[in-house]
């Protein structure tokens, strides 16, 4: 049953509990394979590939992986470009603390809107030419920083450079066309942690580049300008190789996608609904902000801070700031892994602890980063919370498509966006009003991460139950197939809307954990007629 | 036994990081006389305006009191106003510490006549208010006394610098040109291509 492309939720689809994140590849025998097409890697009927093999460049699938994830990785770069220079910007503008905090909340708050415009965007013009546009028209946005000589032109330009990271959108949509529904949890998950890994290169990039510039003979106030020079061209020439090299589909461009006239077969505004009435969409929207939030926060004042409370040389706050970011080539993975392997044994309910446990372990040690006076301590501490912190994205994506599967993208959207709105929140409350030093400003953070991790608890599946509760004892409700096919109506489940959520229902069931085996299939689930 | 033992090397390690010894500024005396060139409330010009800083011992106090002192450090320092939500200008009486005075004016060796010199302010020198002090330092270069030009409150007789832009016409230009190339080269082939859809659809 192939899915309108573009529907909402449609780039999700498929994505069941039962796929283990370090899938490589999906079983000829789960997935036939199309052995008329020619292409390097095996595909689906779709002509979707069913393998992900990392280093290769072969067009079109993996070309469209690298493609992809490097665009969101240069648009990282550019939206946190500024933070291991602040120690130079500034004394040129002369910013106050509140300045430099204000800019830092405006660098993550545009992307909130743009990310869900984005979505639109892509279902118009392809994610080809999303993405294209957006990084070719957001490249102006960061060659204006060498006109900034304010406070309130260096917060418009960071805001105007924040909107590109909706590339975000464009790079997992971009994957969903190319890339089978079995494995497509596995290289989305990839190219995000592989793109957020931009924040971390970028505090070492910029802090060499201005060094290099420094010892060409520019003033400290001019070097920086030019520094900047280089994110902008990385976006240009992204851009022209998303162009030229990628294309929307594995059979070719855009005209495919142009179905116009075809209605999605989901009404937006139920998708909508069903999201917005499940309260742990509201709990994952919290917690995210707490996990992806803070390493947004914590990408835009780290440096600064090692380079003021240490004394530090800028690149030598530059290179330890970074290792916050990159962390995230393996810790996010690790998360999504750590999920998987609690889930085989306990299910749902390892899934949740594993979540709360690596979250609060980040908050744990953001508290102590504050407080640490020594440098080797506070660079172990350091390292630890950005583990904890990404480690609990990745595991947070582990239990988003169990929510619902009817709105799993409008929930996943939501998710993401509270993470930038918790960024925006954390560094408003404790990173811009000089009444804190940014080392208290850290153990606050940590404080705030621990305390907004206990609604996880919350978080109760009728069928599988919570942390501390068991599954309902009522059995009618105890079951899968009953928790997802509520969200359709009756009349909607007369039209058959909701068989591929029973279909999702039956995989589902191995979030019962080691009680998988004994669990009795219930009446009335799989319809006879698939 | 390993174990106790790093824990307690750590320990240490991180005490003695934190913070050591320290020559504190309220230890220090206000032996020096400090003069410097610039009016109350001129503002000078960073890479352009001069400064001529003259500095001597204060006779009033008892001979021998300059016995220690080595090396005269000239420094530059921030008026309170220019501290206000900037901690990382933030004054401190440990002066290892210190953020009062970050930019270096000249290093001189200790004499009893003719301590004076003239300095062009520097172009990283970032827009704010100042003052100048000098700091006597002994063999061990640690600070014995200092003199200032303003009061012990920071008030008086305080100038400005007016820092550069950084900013220069061929940098604006290029950016121009840089974004223009881009957003010409996105429509260029969004139109390019959809003249090339056109023509093979007609085909």
């Amino acid at each position: 049953m192939a899915d309108i492309e573009g529907s909402p939720g449609s780039s999700m689809h498929g994505v069941t509990g039962r796929e283990p994140v370090l899938a490589f590849s999906v079983a000829s025998s789960t997935v036939p394979t199309d052995t008329t097409a020619k292409f390097d890697l095996p595909v689906d009927s779709e002509h979707k590939a069913k393998k992900f093999k990392l280093f290769s460049l072969a067009n079109p699938h993996m070309r469209t992986f690298h493609l992809s994830w490097i665009s969101f990785f240069t648009c990282f770069v550019s939206t946190f470009a500024a933070a291991p220079l602040v120690p130079i910007i500034r004394d040129n503008l002369n910013l106050t603390k509140s300045d430099i905090g204000n800019a830092g909340v405006a660098s993550v708050s545009g992307s909130i809107f743009s990310r869900l415009v984005m979505g639109a965007v892509c279902d118009l013009l392809g994610p080809r030419y999303g993405c294209a546009f957006l990084i070719m028209m957001s490249a102006p946005t960061v060659f204006c920083m060498s006109f900034v000589s304010s406070a309130g032109g260096y917060l418009a330009v960071r805001f105007m450079i924040g909107f590109s990271l909706a590339t975000f959108v464009s790079c997992q949509y971009w994957m969903s066309t190319m890339f089978n529904t079995k494995i497509i949890g596995l290289v989305n998950g990839t190219a995000a942690g592989w793109g957020n890994m931009g924040g971390g290169a970028t505090q070492l990039i910029m802090p060499l580049l201005y060094d290099i510039i420094r010892r060409t003979g520019s003033t400290p106030f001019t070097a920086w300008r030019i520094a900047f020079f280089i994110p902008g061209w990385l976006h240009v020439i992204m851009g022209i190789l998303v162009m030229t090299l990628g294309q929307d589909l594995p059979d070719g461009n855009l005209s495919a996608l142009q179905k116009k006239g075809e209605v999605a077969k989901d009404k937006f505004g139920k998708v909508l609904l069903y999201a917005v009435t499940n309260y742990r969409t509201w709990i994952f929207v919290l917690l995210y902000g707490y996990s992806m939030g803070v390493e947004l926060s914590t990408d835009n004042v780290i440096a600064e801070y090692f380079y003021d409370r240490f004394d530090l040389k800028l690149h030598t706050a530059g290179t330890i700031a970074a290792t916050f970011g990159m962390a995230n080539i393996v810790a996010r993975p690790f998360g999504g892994f750590a999920s998987d392997y609690s889930a085989r044994k306990f299910g749902m309910r390892g899934r949740l602890w594993t979540l709360w446990i690596l979250q609060t372990l980040g908050g744990t040690f953001c508290l102590l980063l504050g407080r640490a006076n020594s440098l080797p301590l506070a660079v172990t501490f350091m390292i630890i919370f950005s583990v904890g912190a990404q480690a609990a994205c990745g595991a947070t994506f582990g239990i988003i498509p169990f929510i619902s599967r009817r709105s799993l993208g409008v929930i996943s959207g939501m998710t993401g966006a509270g993470g930038n709105f918790g960024s925006g929140l954390t560094q408003l409350l404790f990173f811009t009003s000089s009444k804190y030093s940014t080392a208290t400003g850290l153990s606050y953070m940590g404080i705030m991460i621990i305390a907004c991790t206990l609604p996880v608890t919350l978080v109760h599946f009728p069928q599988w139950g919570s942390m501390f509760l068991p599954p309902t004892k009522d059995a009618d409700k105890a079951s899968e197939e009953h928790y997802y096919s509520s969200e359709y109506t009756e009349e909607e489940k007369k039209k058959g809307m909701h068989h591929n959520s029973l279909k999702f229902a039956e995989t589902s069931r191995s979030e019962r954990g080691s009680r998988v085996v004994s669990a009795p299939t219930p009446p009335n689930s799989t319809p006879n007629h698939v | 036994m390993a174990f106790p033992g790093f824990l307690l090397a750590l320990f240490l390690l991180s005490c003695l990081a934190a913070s050591c010894c320290g020559v504190t500024f309220s230890s220090l005396q206000d032996t020096l006389i400090v003069t410097a060139s610039p009016q109350p409330g001129q503002v000078l010009k960073a890479g352009e305006d001069k400064i001529t800083v003259t500095w001597a011992l204060n006779t009033s106090f008892p001979a021998g009191i300059d016995s220690a002192y080595g090396t005269i450090k000239v420094k530059l320092c921030f008026a309170p106003i220019s501290q206000q939500d900037r901690a990382w200008r933030k004054t401190v009486d440990n002066l290892k510490k210190d953020k009062t005075c970050l930019h270096k004016i000249v290093a001189k060796p200790y004499s009893t006549s003719n301590n004076t010199f003239t300095w062009t302010v520097q172009r990283d020198v970032p827009t704010a208010t100042y003052f100048i002090r000098a700091y006597a330092c002994n063999s061990a270069d640690e600070e014995v006394a200092y003199g200032q030009t303003t009061d012990s409150h920071k008030t008086t007789n305080l100038f400005e610098v007016q820092a550069i832009s950084g900013r220069h016409v061929s940098l604006d230009i290029a950016s121009v040109c840089f974004s223009a190339f881009s957003i010409l080269s996105l429509f260029g082939f969004f139109f390019l291509e959809k003249r090339k859809a056109k023509a093979s659809q007609t085909k």
